[in-house]
C-alpha cells in the first residue's frame, strides 16, 4: 500500500469539497436565474405563520397575508387611515345606527374565477355570529352582531345590538369566498390554511415553506387593475443583520425593524432607499396609584405616595422626553402625549395647553407645596413625616432601550427628592407581578390601531378585573373614571369624525392631566428598500408613512413597480474571479503541502 | 482540555497488544464530554485470569447494566421536562395577545383551546401518555401538532449539522493524529492555535463575519436560507441550491468545533508515542508515516469512539446559533423560537428529543466498547 495514499485521499476529498463548493458558487445562481422573468418582490421577514385564518389571526405576518389574500367591505385609507371604498361601493347607517346597508360592487371575481357576490359577505358576518369558535374569538366585535343578510346580489345588511359606527367601518372582517369555505368541515380550524388560498384581493397566498419562504402570487384579473408585480414573496431571515447583508447583496427588497446603526450603514448604499417612518407604537411608564378591582377592594402594594396625582405630575413634569428621543432612539421617533401616536393625526392630541414642561424646579416646588419634605438624606417622606418616597422601577431586562431610560429618569427623579429602586426584570415576570398590583413603576407600550377604541378601553372601569389573582388582563393599570368613561361611550357611537375627535381628545387629556400612565415617546418604524429594484411603494398615511407596516390594505405592494434593469448579472464576474483565485490558493496550499510531507518523509526513511 | 506527555501513556502493554487495545483505560461513562475525553486515568490491574470463562454471561448483565441506566436518566428526563419549563413565569396568553387587547372572554377560549383549563395533574398525565404514544400536543404559537412541526425541521438539521459534525471529525482526527505525531513542531503550533482560535471564536461572530465576507463582499454564496424561492422544483436544479446555501453554515459549523476533535486525537496520540509497540514498529523498518498510520492511530482512536458517538447525537440537536444566524429552517431555530416565545409543549418535546438522542447514542457507544475494548470483558 502507498505510504501516501490516506494522505492525498483526504487532500483529494478537500480539494473536490473546495472545487465543488466553489462550482456551486458559479452554477447555483445561473440555475436560480432561469426564470427571471418572473418579477418577484423579495420582503425580509422572521415571523412564522400559525396559521392563515383571517379569523384567527394574532400574528403580524397572517395579517399582512390576509390584507392581501382577502379583502374588506370598507377600507382604511392610504392617506390618513379615513375610511374609503374597498368591496362596498357605498354604505349608510339607519337613523337609530343599528342596520347597515353596503352596496356591494359587481363583476368582481374571485381568484380562481368564481363571481363575488353579497351572498359571500352575508356567510363571511354569518359566521362571526354563528360559528362559536370564530364568534368567540372576535367576541369583542361579533357579540354586536344580530344578523348579515344578502337582500339581493349587490346589497347587504347587517343588524346590530347597539350603535357602533367607528366599529363597522374600521374593524376589518375580511371577506371570504363561501362556495369554498362552506365546504369546509369547520371554518374556524385548519381547514382554511389550504393552499392555494382563494381570495379576492391583490396577492393570493400560493406556497409556504416553514421558516424558509412564503410566496403570494398577483391576482391578474383583480379588479383595481393587476399588481405590478407577479409575485410577492416573504423570504425568512432570523437576524436583521442578516437581513441588512442580504439587503445589501440584493438578494432581499425590503426589510424593515431596522434600529439607527443598521439604518447608518444602508443610507451609503447607493441602491437603497431608506425610510424612515412615525410609528404606531408608543412606550409608557405605569405608574401603580392603586390597584381595585370591580368591587373596589383594593390590592398589590403599591407606594402610597403614587396615589397621589401632584406626585404623578411632578414626577411626568421632571421627565426631559425629547432627551429621550434624542439618545436612546436617536432621534428616530417624537415625544408622547398621549395613547394615541402622532401617526393618527386625526385623533392624536398634542397636549394643547396642558402640555407638560421639563421643569424641574416647578416639579419640586409642587412636591414642596404638597407637603413631602425632604428627610435628613435628601429623601422625601409622605407629608407628616411618614414613609419615604421610595419606589420600585421594573423594566424589562431584555430591553437596552428602557435601561437607558432608567439611567436618565433615576438622575432626574433624584434632584426631586425621590428615591428610585431600578431592578431589570424577565418581560413574563413583569407582566404578571404588574397585573398583581405589586409594583410602583414599570415600563409599557402596545402598537395602536387606526381606531382609538381599543386603546382608551383598556382604562374604563369596565375592564377592571373581578378577581386580585392578576389573572384577568385587559385593564391598563386599574384606572376608573366616570367622566372618562361618559366620553368613551359617546365616542363609541358618534358617526360624525370631528364631533369624535373631539370626544377622543378630551379623553385623552382627562388621561394626560390624571398621569396614571406617562407616555414617553412614539418610536418610528426603520425600513429600507432596494430602488433599482422596486419603485412606487406608496406609503400609509401619506405624509411620513410607512410601508410595511400597513392596515388595512396592502396600498404599497399594490402599488409598487418592478424597475426595468438591464445589468443583470454584473455579479458573475467577481464569481468567476473569487472561484478562480480560491482554486489558485487551494492549489499552491496543497502543492506545498505535497512537497513538504515528501521532504520529510525521505528524511525519516 | 487535558494535554498529556508521552511518559503518562502505559508502558506495561506490550508490543504483542498493539493490534488490540492498549489506550488509557478511559471508561466510556467519563467521556461525557469531549472536554474530558482524554483525560488519563491510571490503567485497572488486570483481572485474574480465570474470569475469561464468563465473558457469554458478562454480556448479558454488561448490556442489561447500561441499558437500564439508560431507562432510568431517559424517565427522568421525561418527567423533568414537564416541570422546568413550567418554571418559566407568565401566562402564555399574554404572548399570543401580544400588542392586542382582548377582553376576558377571548382569553378565556384560547385557554381553553390551549388545554390550559385543566388541573395540573391532567395536564401531566396527558403529557406523559401523549409523549410516550409520539402525540406531542399542539405547539402554542404554531397551532399545530409539535409531532409535524419537528417531523417537517429534522432534515434540515440533520443536512447542516450531519454534513458539519463528519467533516469536523475527520478533519479533527486528520489533523490532530498528525499534530500529536509532531508535538511541538511548527506545523503543531500552528494547527493548534488556529484551531483553538476557532474554537474559543463566538459562533455568532464568525457567522457574521462569514456571510460578510464570502456572501455580501464576494458574492459567491447566498446570506441566508435553504433555498432561494425562485429555484426551479426539478430534483437537480433543487439539490445544487441546496448544496449552494450550505456551504457557509457547514464552514462556520465545522470551523467551530472541529479543533475540539483535533485537541482530544492529538492527546490521544500523545498517550501512545512512548509505546515499546512503535519502537518496534520502527525497528522493523515501517516508515515513520506508516508507523503512525498503521499502530499508533488505531490504538488512539478508542477513546473517541464515545466522542464520535457523542457527535453522532448531538447531530439531531443540531447547532443552535449556526441555524440562527444563518436562517436555517431546522430544529435548532424551531427551540430558540420556543425559548423566546415561551411555547412550553415544543419546548419539552424538544428537550425531551434531544436528550433522549444523547443518551441512547452514548448506550450505543457503551456497548461497542464491549466489542472494541477487550479490558471491558474481562472486567465483566
Amino acid at each position: 500500500m502507498n505510504p501516501h495514499s490516506l494522505t492525498r485521499r483526504l487532500l483529494c476529498a478537500a480539494a473536490s469539497l473546495t472545487l465543488s463548493a466553489g462550482a456551486l458558487a458559479v452554477a447555483a445562481p445561473g440555475a436560480a436565474a432561469q426564470d427571471s422573468e418572473v418579477d418577484t418582490l423579495l420582503v425580509a421577514t422572521d415571523q412564522e405563520v400559525d396559521t392563515f385564518n383571517p379569523f384567527k389571526r394574532r400574528f403580524i405576518i397572517t395579517y399582512n397575508t390576509s390584507i392581501m389574500t382577502y379583502e374588506t367591505l370598507v377600507r382604511m385609507g392610504a392617506d390618513d387611515y379615513e375610511p374609503v371604498p374597498g368591496l362596498a361601493t357605498e354604505w349608510s347607517e339607519s337613523e337609530d345606527g343599528l342596520t347597515w346597508t353596503f352596496a356591494i360592487r359587481e363583476g368582481v371575481e374571485w381568484s380562481d374565477g368564481e363571481a363575488l357576490t353579497a351572498h359571500d359577505v352575508a356567510y363571511t358576518y354569518g359566521l362571526l355570529i354563528e360559528n362559536q369558535a370564530i364568534h368567540d374569538w372576535n367576541i369583542d366585535f361579533a357579540g354586536n352582531l344580530v344578523s348579515a343578510e344578502a337582500t339581493d346580489d349587490a346589497t347587504f345588511v347587517l343588524t346590530l345590538a347597539e350603535p357602533a359606527p367607528a366599529e363597522v367601518l374600521s374593524r376589518e372582517v375580511f371577506i371570504v369566498p363561501e362556495h369554498v369555505w362552506s365546504t369546509y368541515e369547520d371554518p374556524s380550524a385548519d381547514d382554511a390554511n389550504e393552499l392555494p388560498l382563494v381570495g379576492s384581493g391583490p396577492f393570493q397566498v400560493t406556497e409556504y415553506q416553514a421558516g424558509e419562504y412564503l410566496r403570494l402570487e398577483a391576482n391578474e384579473s383583480y379588479w383595481d387593475g393587476a399588481p405590478g408585480f407577479d409575485e410577492i414573496v416573504y423570504d425568512y431571515y432570523a437576524e436583521t443583520d442578516a437581513a441588512v447583508a442580504a439587503l445589501e447583496a440584493g438578494e432581499v427588497d425590503i426589510v424593515n425593524g431596522l434600529n439607527p446603526a443598521q439604518i447608518g450603514a444602508l443610507e451609503s448604499q447607493d441602491h437603497v432607499t431608506v425610510n424612515n417612518a412615525q410609528g404606531r407604537r408608543y412606550v409608557s411608564l405605569t405608574l401603580n396609584h392603586g390597584a381595585v378591582t370591580q368591587d373596589g377592594t383594593e390590592f398589590g402594594d403599591g407606594h402610597p405616595a403614587l396615589q397621589d396625582p401632584v406626585v404623578r405630575n411632578a414626577m411626568h413634569a421632571a421627565i426631559d422626553k425629547q432627551a429621550l428621543v434624542d439618545t436612546v432612539l436617536d432621534g428616530n421617533g417624537d415625544p408622547a402625549t398621549s395613547l394615541i401616536p402622532k401617526i393618527f393625526g386625526q385623533w392624536h392630541w398634542d397636549g394643547g395647553g396642558d402640555l407638560v414642561e421639563f421643569d424641574l424646579e416647578a416639579a419640586n416646588a409642587m412636591l414642596d407645596d404638597a407637603g413631602y419634605e425632604r428627610g435628613d438624606d435628601g429623601v422625601r417622606t409622605m407629608p407628616g413625616g411618614g414613609e419615604r418616597l421610595s419606589f420600585r422601577f421594573f423594566h424589562h431586562a431584555d430591553n437596552t432601550d428602557y435601561a437607558t431610560i432608567v439611567d436618565f429618569l433615576v438622575e432626574w427623579w433624584a434632584e426631586l427628592g425621590l428615591e428610585i429602586e431600578a431592578e431589570p426584570i424577565e418581560q413574563a415576570t413583569l407582566n404578571d407581578l404588574a397585573y398583581l398590583g405589586e409594583f410602583d413603576i414599570a415600563f409599557s407600550g402596545w402598537g395602536v390601531g387606526p381606531n382609538p377604541t381599543e386603546q382608551l378601553g383598556m382604562h374604563t372601569c369596565a375592564v377592571l378585573p373581578t378577581l386580585t389573582d392578576g389573572s384577568e388582563r385587559s385593564s391598563e393599570n386599574s384606572y376608573c373614571n366616570p367622566d372618562f368613561d361618559a366620553l368613551h361611550e359617546q365616542q363609541k357611537v358618534e358617526s360624525d369624525p370631528d364631533a369624535r375627535a373631539e370626544l377622543v381628545k378630551e379623553q385623552q387629556r382627562l388621561l394626560y392631566t390624571d398621569a396614571p400612565v406617562i407616555w414617553l415617546y412614539y418610536q418610528n418604524v426603520l425600513e429600507a428598500y432596494n430602488h433599482d429594484k422596486v419603485t412606487g411603494l406608496r406609503t400609509q398615511p401619506a405624509d411620513g408613512g410607512m410601508i410595511t407596516g400597513q392596515q388595512g390594505f396592502a396600498w404599497a405592494y399594490l402599488e409598487a413597480r418592478p424597475v426595468d434593469s438591464d445589468d443583470a448579472g454584473g455579479t458573475s464576474v467577481w464569481v468567476w474571479v473569487a472561484v478562480a483565485g480560491a482554486i489558485v490558493v487551494v492549489a499552491a496550499a496543497g502543492l506545498a503541502f505535497t512537497l513538504r510531507r515528501r521532504k520529510t518523509a525521505d528524511e525519516r526513511e | 482540555m487535558t494535554e498529556s506527555t508521552p511518559s503518562e501513556g502505559d508502558p506495561a502493554e506490550g508490543p504483542e497488544d498493539a493490534t488490540t487495545a492498549n489506550g488509557p483505560a478511559t471508561r466510556p461513562s467519563d467521556l461525557a464530554t469531549p472536554a474530558d475525553g482524554a483525560s488519563t486515568e491510571a490503567p485497572s490491574a488486570r483481572r485474574p485470569a480465570g474470569r475469561r470463562g464468563r465473558v457469554s454471561s458478562g454480556f448479558g448483565r454488561y448490556v442489561a447494566k447500561h441499558v437500564g441506566g439508560a431507562a432510568v436518566s431517559l424517565l427522568l428526563v421525561l418527567f423533568s421536562s414537564f416541570f422546568i419549563f413550567r418554571l418559566i413565569a407568565g401566562d402564555p396568553i399574554d404572548q399570543l395577545t401580544r400588542e392586542r387587547p382582548v377582553s376576558p372572554e377571548e382569553r378565556a377560549a384560547m385557554r381553553a383551546e390551549l388545554g390550559l383549563d385543566e388541573p395540573m395533574w391532567r395536564q401531566f398525565w396527558d403529557y406523559i401518555t401523549g409523549t410516550l404514544t409520539m402525540d406531542l400536543g399542539d405547539s402554542f404559537q404554531y397551532r399545530r401538532p409539535i409531532f409535524d412541526l419537528i417531523v417537517e425541521r429534522l432534515p434540515a438539521t440533520l443536512l447542516l449539522s450531519g454534513t458539519g459534525m463528519v467533516l469536523a471529525v475527520l478533519l479533527g482526527f486528520w489533523i490532530g493524529a498528525r499534530t500529536g505525531w509532531r508535538q511541538g513542531s511548527r506545523f503543531d503550533r500552528g494547527h493548534v492555535a488556529t484551531g483553538l482560535v476557532l474554537y474559543s471564536a463566538p459562533t455568532f461572530w464568525l457567522g457574521m463575519i462569514v456571510i460578510l465576507v464570502f456572501a455580501r463582499y464576494l458574492g459567491l454564496f447566498p446570506v441566508n436560507g435553504m433555498r432561494s424561492p425562485s429555484t426551479p422544483p426539478d430534483f437537480w436544479s433543487q439539490a445544487v441550491d441546496i448544496g449552494h446555501h450550505l456551504v457557509l453554515p457547514v464552514l462556520t459549523y465545522t470551523a467551530v468545533v472541529y479543533a475540539g476533535y483535533l485537541m482530544i486525537m492529538r492527546s490521544s496520540i500523545l498517550d501512545e508515542l512512548g509505546g515499546d509497540y512503535l519502537t518496534t514498529a520502527r525497528a522493523k523498518g515501517l516508515r515513520d508515516d506508516e508507523v503512525r498510520r498503521r499502530h499508533a492511530v488505531p490504538n488512539a482512536l478508542l477513546p473517541t469512539v464515545t466522542l464520535v458517538f457523542l457527535a453522532l447525537g448531538s447531530v439531531v440537536n443540531g447547532s443552535i446559533i449556526t441555524e440562527t444566524v444563518f436562517s436555517w429552517p431546522g430544529l435548532g431555530r424551531l427551540f430558540v423560537q420556543s425559548i423566546f416565545y415561551p411555547d412550553r409543549p415544543v419546548l419539552q418535546a424538544l428537550f425531551v428529543l434531544f436528550s433522549s438522542s444523547t443518551i441512547l447514542a452514548v448506550l450505543c457507544a457503551e456497548i461497542l466498547y464491549w466489542f472494541i475494548d477487550p479490558r471491558m470483558r474481562r472486567s465483566g
